[in-house]
């Protein structure tokens, strides 16, 4: 038991370490892509597919939750005769934590397995070896398009689904339920900075990079046939929900220490 | 026992070698697969390697080309030692070969004339488009598909399939062809097509062969040289007559398709503990 407790342990080390190791090549490649103009079709192609095609499904999502906290918070704050802060409430949860987390947990699960089915069939039916076969670097052909599609496109993403999760939250506080539209929006813009806003957004690149990285690496690395294949794009997402979930703390910690450093006393005067 | 003329292209003895191995051993886990192999492979001539499925015949050529690295031993192309190649350096080597693979390996999103225009827009320096279709179109028409420059590797039977995939291995003029079991899966007359077209291949371009393949009609055909593998070690090596006339076992058994007496032995005590299963009574209501 001891023996195999063994094997498995140095075999996830392993497997941690290629992942590094093709994150890092991966990363690399993209500053070399960024600076060639060759590869700009291929990263449009993918923006294309990735971004372009995920814009219903994120609003969607965003609207969902918008509505979603205002039906739940409503009672609450009218119980205590704050309805009009209803406003406050979800737009920052919308656009600091909920609209960044869960665009990206939506877009883990449709570009992410998408992007793993299909690299992981191009490496069961060789294609990823043809590649390599015609001296071309499959990360650099495969992944890098992919990877500054996701980085890129993400944060985009993410503000979709803060201005449909805002307007969603309008549509149940205000016109469902009859909250004063001035308070509304003035209690809004009163507790919502564009530091939260930034700080979602800027949770959308760490969240695209690591979708895009996991999802490709599961691809290149899936084992053989359709079982391989379905299991890689299981990896895929579980690996890339934790890692937002993962990414999400370690930003929110890393984002609180920078606006105390600079910003010390408004936490208290505001 | 393997005759002393086996293994006569071995990388010391042949100066001609544009692919030389030497030692070369690849594992899988505890599973050795290429077990100390040295050999050379002849610069202009058709080398076919044999031996039964699982042998480590298509892990041979993927070290030819390095998309496998070796656990231990040495690989040269044209007197450059390539294994330990960094893959930036190994890419611009890779272009020097052509690689068929067992099932086309064609870029399903890709239609035929993308297909064949992807190493080429990868590493030659053409700027003009047509230029570049002319090429395209001159690759199809050598492997007679010319026509099918817009249809998708969905549309094409298996043997067009092979021969848009060696269109698109040809693209760039490799010195080094390398066919991962360019026959398996055709009909025997579409399987003489790509047999024929690699004679076709080899006379017009001058190129270096290699044919993985287990189709003794197709080894026969095409091979100036024929090596056998038999767990991860060559067992005979020699042209088609020397092959015929090989005194090994395992060689006899396969050049004429005879399972051996242990794998027969296997069969019939299956087929013993099937009866067993299957009494009258298990279908008893």
């Amino acid at each position: 038991m001891l023996e195999t407790l063994g094997a498995k342990t140095i075999e996830d080390l392993a497997d941690m370490g290629r992942f590094g190791r093709f994150a890092w090549r991966s990363i690399v490649a993209s500053g070399w892509s960024i600076a060639r103009v060759t590869t700009y079709p291929l990263i449009w192609a993918q923006m294309n597919i990735i971004g372009v095609h995920s814009v219903p499904v994120v609003m969607i999502t965003g609207a969902f939750v918008g509505m979603i906290l205002a039906v739940m918070a409503y009672d609450q704050l009218a119980g205590m005769g704050l309805e009009e802060h209803l406003g406050v409430l979800i737009n920052v949860s919308v656009v600091k934590e909920l609209g960044p987390v869960l665009t990206a947990v939506m877009l883990a699960g449709r570009v992410g397995g998408a992007l793993t089915a299909e690299l992981g069939t191009m490496n069961v039916t060789e294609q990823i070896d043809a590649v390599r076969s015609m001296g071309t670097d499959p990360v650099r052909y495969l992944a890098v398009p992919r990877l500054l599609a996701c980085l890129l496109l993400t944060p985009i993403l993410i503000i979709y689904a803060d201005l449909l999760g805002v307007l969603g939250g309008y549509f149940i506080g205000v016109i469902q339920f009859g909250i004063n539209n001035q308070a509304y929006w003035k209690f809004s813009a009163y507790g919502v900075d564009l530091w939260d806003v930034a700080v979602g957004v800027i949770k959308g690149f760490f969240f695209g990079t690591a979708i895009a990285i996991i999802s490709c690496y599961k691809g290149f690395t899936c084992k053989e046939g359709a079982e391989g294949v379905g299991q890689a794009c299981t990896e895929a997402f579980v690996a890339s929900f934790i890692s937002i979930l993962a990414l999400d703390f370690g930003l929110a910690v890393i984002f609180k220490a920078i606006y105390n450093t600079f910003w010390p006393l408004k936490s208290l005067v505001g | 026992m393997v005759k002393a003329e086996d293994n006569k292209g071995t990388a010391e003895g042949n100066g001609n070698g544009v692919i030389v191995v030497k030692n070369l051993t690849k594992r899988f886990g505890n599973n050795i697969v290429l077990d100390n192999i040295t050999l050379s492979i002849e610069k202009g001539k058709t080398t076919v390697v044999i031996g039964p499925s699982g042998c480590g015949k298509t892990v041979l050529i993927k070290n030819f080309i390095v998309l496998l690295r070796p656990n231990s031993g040495e690989i040269y192309f044209k007197d450059k030692r390539i294994d330990n190649l960094p893959d930036r350096e190994l890419n611009k080597v890779r272009t020097h070969y052509g690689f068929l693979f067992q099932g086309g390996a064609l870029f399903d999103s890709f239609n035929v004339a993308e297909n064949i225009m992807f190493p080429i827009t990868q590493h030659s320096r053409i700027t003009d488009w047509r230029q570049a279709e002319d090429i395209v179109n001159a690759k199809l028409a050598m492997v007679g598909l010319d026509g099918f420059q817009n249809y998708y590797p969905a549309k094409l039977s298996g043997g067009q399939r092979k021969r848009v995939a060696l269109a698109r291995a040809i693209a760039l003029n490799p010195e080094v062809i390398l066919y991962d079991e360019p026959t398996t899966g055709l009909d025997p007359i579409r399987a003489d097509i790509i047999n024929e077209l690699i004679l076709k291949l080899q006379r017009e371009l001058g190129v270096t062969t290699v044919v993985v393949t287990h189709d003794m009609t197709s080894a026969y055909k095409i091979a100036d040289r024929i090596i056998m593998l038999h767990n991860g070690k060559i067992i005979a090596d020699g042209d088609a007559e020397h092959i015929r006339n090989h005194p090994h076992p395992q060689v006899q058994q396969f050049i004429n398709g005879q399972a051996s007496e242990d794998d027969l032995a296997v069969l019939r005590a299956s087929s013993d503990i099937a009866k067993a299963q299957f009494l009258p009574r298990d279908f008893e209501e």
